[in-house]
């Protein structure tokens, strides 16, 4: 099975170029041809995890594996972890400092958005280990 | 430069010509093209080779005026009974701080045309249709939000090539241009008692794009318009005409709000909601890109306008884009902030389909779309296997805009790899692989 892999680095904490690894991704699915709502799914879910890192994470990666049947994003940064993933994946919940408010961000979406978005959601972290986050969707013909 | 259209039959129009004599083949034109659609060959002329949609960033930055916008005139404008001229809004910051905007009428009607119709006032109206449209769709939702304004023509055209995901924010609206010209011809027919058909309307634009709208319409049939010609051509003639106005007739009747369509800000100046406004080519993709990842869904409506600052910034202006401005800020403030049109009489035309669009706008067939997504992914895999080899100096020397463009001209057969001048032999090689 012929399939695209490529990394997008995602530097913690530079909110000019937050979202622009996504941005590539979403360009590029474009670009092959995928259907616009997938796309959309994909986009939205790369971007909530791009500004994970960028808010809370250390520094990181996205890897984008593409082929016919699946679309696999995995954000990955050794920043300092999720205490408690369960608290974290609930609906409003948010570490948030007052700061990132400001800027409309840490409304405690993130996680869920991206639990709703994609066909298959796995995080593993912990204190002090780095997050990671799986996510895949499937290519419907 | 007054040209006829080519003929809708042409499968491949360009908007844009490349004057071989005095293009010298430098990159400017190709590096700014938004839909990569110039290229340097051989011969060291730029041509056009893909899909353009008409922005003028390659007029504005060619400094050889190597490349020229396609301004139509038809050629039976000149022989029909009645001639009507309607400028756009951006015309009124073309001219000295005495020159008001019914002095401008009146001199553009002194050219020979039977009639002038100012789009300000209609601008105004197509306001309140926004503001009705806005909330009629946080009752049906029949758009996504935000809803995205459909006037700039090249911003309909960037989508429904690029974004055509987009297409379902474009309220269903046609543009104050069209409906103004419309209306023209509806009432002067009743007048006369003529057909609509010897009723030619004419706009004078600050932007090529406009052949667009009357070549493609897009939320019509067929545009109202039968031909434009760009404010910089007929600017001189203006300024003699503006000498000795006899006529007091008043043709302008808008408010600030619609005299300030022409700057950035200026169409949504008037909305009673929450909205924002993009101006510039660079900017303009980059919110498109946000909306289309789902972003920006607080906002109600935005304003996108290919050129910076607004339609003051086309590159059929004559006066510079700043100065343009604060003379449309002075017009603001002296006709005042506000609307001149009354709500309730705007709201019963609004009710009666007055300001519907006649049809759904439609994305362009892209041969890409056709292609199957394996063999997409085996060429994806190729230009990235070429693009580990390219220098990523983004020069332009081979004659493509940049390096990936190069990579995916190199696959598709294109280009070859020997026309980068930084590929050793090796990597040529390697690359070929």
């Amino acid at each position: 099975m012929q399939s695209l892999t490529k990394t997008f680095r995602v530097q913690p904490r530079d909110f000019v170029k937050a979202g622009e690894a996504s941005l590539k991704i979403q360009r590029l699915l474009k670009d092959i041809g995928f259907d616009p709502t997938l796309i959309r799914r994909v986009a939205v879910c790369a971007y909530e995890s791009e500004m994970n890192v960028v808010m809370y994470g250390g520094e990181g990666k996205i890897l984008l594996e593409v082929s016919a049947e699946k679309i696999s994003v995995i954000t990955d940064d050794d920043g300092p972890g999720i205490e408690d993933i369960e608290k974290a994946l609930q609906e409003g919940y948010s570490t948030a400092p007052p700061e990132y408010r400001e800027m409309g961000f840490g409304a405690g979406m993130g996680l869920p958005n991206i639990k709703k978005n994609a066909d298959l959601f796995e995080i593993r972290s912990g204190k002090g280990d780095g997050t990671t986050l799986v996510m895949s969707f499937e290519v419907r013909q | 430069m007054i040209e006829k259209l080519p003929s809708a039959t042409e499968q491949q129009v360009n908007y844009v010509r490349i004057d071989e004599d005095k293009c010298n083949g430098c990159v400017l034109c190709m590096k700014v093209c938004p839909t990569k659609a110039i290229r340097v060959r051989d011969n060291h002329k730029a041509v056009i080779v893909g899909v353009c949609i008409d922005c003028g960033e390659c007029v504005k930055v060619c400094p050889r005026g190597a490349v020229e916008p396609i301004i139509n005139l038809t050629s039976d404008f000149e022989e029909a009974p009645y001639k009507v001229v309607s400028p756009s809004t951006a015309i009124y910051a073309q001219f000295g701080p005495d020159v008001m905007p019914n002095d401008v009428l009146l001199a553009l009607k002194k050219m020979g045309f039977d009639y002038v119709h100012d789009q300000s006032y209609t601008s105004e109206m197509f306001n309140v249709a926004i503001e009705l449209y806005v909330k009629e769709n946080h009752e049906h939702g029949h758009s996504p939000w935000p809803l995205i304004s459909p006037v700039c023509p090249v911003v309909v055209r960037l989508i429904r090539y690029r974004y055509p995901s987009l297409l379902k924010h474009l309220p269903p609206l046609a543009t104050p241009r069209e409906i103004v010209a419309r209306e023209a011809k509806k009432r002067l027919s009743q007048k006369h008692g003529c057909s609509q058909d010897v009723i030619k309307v004419i706009h004078v634009t600050p932007c090529a794009a406009k052949m667009i709208c009357i070549r493609e319409p897009f939320f019509l049939e067929r545009s109202y318009l039968d031909a434009a010609v760009g404010i910089s051509s007929i600017h001189e003639e203006i300024i003699r005409n503006l000498k000795d106005l006899e006529e007091d007739t008043v043709l302008h009747h808008s408010g600030g709000i619609g005299l300030g369509w022409g700057m950035s800000g200026g169409e949504i100046a008037g909305l009673h909601m929450n909205c924002l406004a993009v101006s510039g080519l660079s900017e303009t993709i980059k919110y498109l890109e946000q909306i289309e990842m789902g972003l920006l869904t607080d906002i109600e409506y935005v304003e996108f306008r290919m050129c910076t600052e607004g339609c003051i910034g086309g590159p059929l202006t004559v006066v510079d884009k700043y100065r343009a401005k604060h003379r449309l800020q002075t017009l603001v403030r002296l006709f005042g902030a506000e609307r001149r049109v009354k709500y309730e009489y705007v709201k019963n035309l609004y009710d009666k389909g007055w300001f519907l669009a006649e049809r759904e706008v439609e994305g362009f067939p892209s041969e890409r779309s056709a292609r199957d997504i394996k063999a997409e992914i085996r060429r994806r895999n190729q230009i990235e296997k070429i693009l580990e080899h390219l220098p990523r100096k983004e020069c332009g020397l081979c004659g493509s805009p940049d390096c990936e463009t190069f990579a995916e001209d190199v696959v598709d057969g294109r280009s070859s790899l020997d026309k980068c001048v930084f590929l050793d032999a090796k990597g040529k090689e390697k690359g070929l692989q």
